[in-house]
């Protein structure tokens, strides 16, 4: 049984980090909400992390089946018996794609915090730039982000992947998680240090948590 | 925000108290109560229908978060958590660099585009939602 007291815990260590995502999977897999565990191959490290998959809408465009133009000749008793699918209008989306989101939760050993890293691509493995990610990101957050991307958000290989991915810079976690620990200490509830964490960051890079997690976010101790 | 401060009613100290948090509130069963008269100004007719009806959230701030001095406010349903952080930031008089971040049940942060009325629906009890507030300067 960890006998870790989270005031010794402000800056927690692997073994916490693992036990908080459990946790969190847990109701994750009550709510279908898809995250999963994974670890690194000789198993001695691991990480969360949830892939969704987003239709980019495009153009709707919408035209005449092209069976239609076989049509204006003469009709012929075949034609009328010619099912009417075939005279069907027709719609497609023009330049809608769909976009993989992934989004991966770590846990970093200098900072002793965990780490959000994300990416998106398309189906054929394009990645999409930075700036085409905004696009979900909500309002509240482009202002900022636009003016001082780079200091936050940095592009790194993923230490388990090694894959390039974007990195939610985590100098500032421990600033604004501490009086979330502080205050949860005070009135003796423990909280789930990765369902607060994941519910502040996640929404900066278009990650928003149903609100059930809220409720297996403390518990009375 | 058509805030409605009661400064001359407080609640009383004992309900105040830290800790406090949501009773096991179904969405199905919290038919909010009206928010107490205390609530709203006077002359205010609320249209009616519980979709018109303004929430009770109190505020509470954590770490070294200024105090609201007025922590009580009759808020419309469809105001999202953004609306209420623009709102606390502007009361504060918060610089730019400073961000704010609102927590249910102490310890999560909604989506800046949750409705306080589904909020409430999930969280509020006694007639209120209580929602803790605190500064930080998060990023960049």
């Amino acid at each position: 049984m960890l006998s870790v007291s989270m005031e010794e815990d402000e800056f927690f260590g692997e073994k916490t980090f693992q036990r908080f995502c459990a946790e969190f999977i847990k109701h994750s897999r009550q709510i279908g909400d898809g995250w999963e565990w994974r670890t690194s191959k000789d198993c001695s490290e691991g990480y969360m992390c949830k892939t969704y998959f987003q239709i980019k809408p495009g153009t709707v465009v919408s035209h005449l089946g092209t069976s239609a133009h076989v049509q204006t000749c003469l009709p012929t008793e075949e034609a009328l018996e010619l099912p009417l699918d075939d005279f069907e209008v027709t719609e497609t989306t023009t330049g809608s794609e769909v976009i993989k989101y992934e989004y991966h939760v770590l846990y970093s050993c200098s900072y002793q915090v965990p780490v959000l890293y994300f990416r998106a691509s398309f189906l054929d493995g394009r990645p999409l730039a930075l700036k085409d990610i905004w696009e979900g990101i909500h309002e509240c957050y482009k202002t900022q982000m636009l003016q001082e991307p780079w200091d936050t958000i940095t592009q790194q290989e993923h230490p388990i992947l090694g894959q390039p991915f974007f990195v939610l810079h985590p100098c500032k976690t421990n600033e604004f998680m501490t009086p979330v620990l502080k205050n949860s200490q005070k009135i003796n509830r423990s909280i789930n240090y990765i369902t607060s964490w994941l519910s502040v960051v996640g929404p900066v890079v278009g990650l928003n948590l149903p609100l059930s997690y809220a409720r297996t976010a403390s518990q009375d101790e | 925000m058509a805030e409605e401060p009661e400064s001359a009613l407080q609640l009383p100290p004992s309900t105040a108290a830290d800790g406090e948090g949501p009773t096991e509130v179904s969405p199905e069963t919290a038919t909010p109560e009206p928010p107490s008269s205390a609530a709203v100004s006077p002359g205010t007719e609320e249209p009616a229908g519980d979709t018109k009806k303004k929430i009770d959230v109190l505020l509470k701030a954590v770490g070294d978060t200024p105090i609201m001095k007025t922590k009580k406010w009759a808020v419309e349903r469809t105001r999202t958590i953004q609306g209420l952080i623009d709102f606390i930031k502007k009361f504060l008089k918060l610089v730019a660099s400073e961000q704010l971040f609102i927590y249910v049940n102490q310890s999560f942060a909604p989506s800046p585009d949750q409705e306080v009325g589904t909020l409430y629906e999930c969280f509020g009890s006694d007639g209120k939602l209580v929602l803790h507030y605190c500064k930080s300067q998060a990023w960049g």
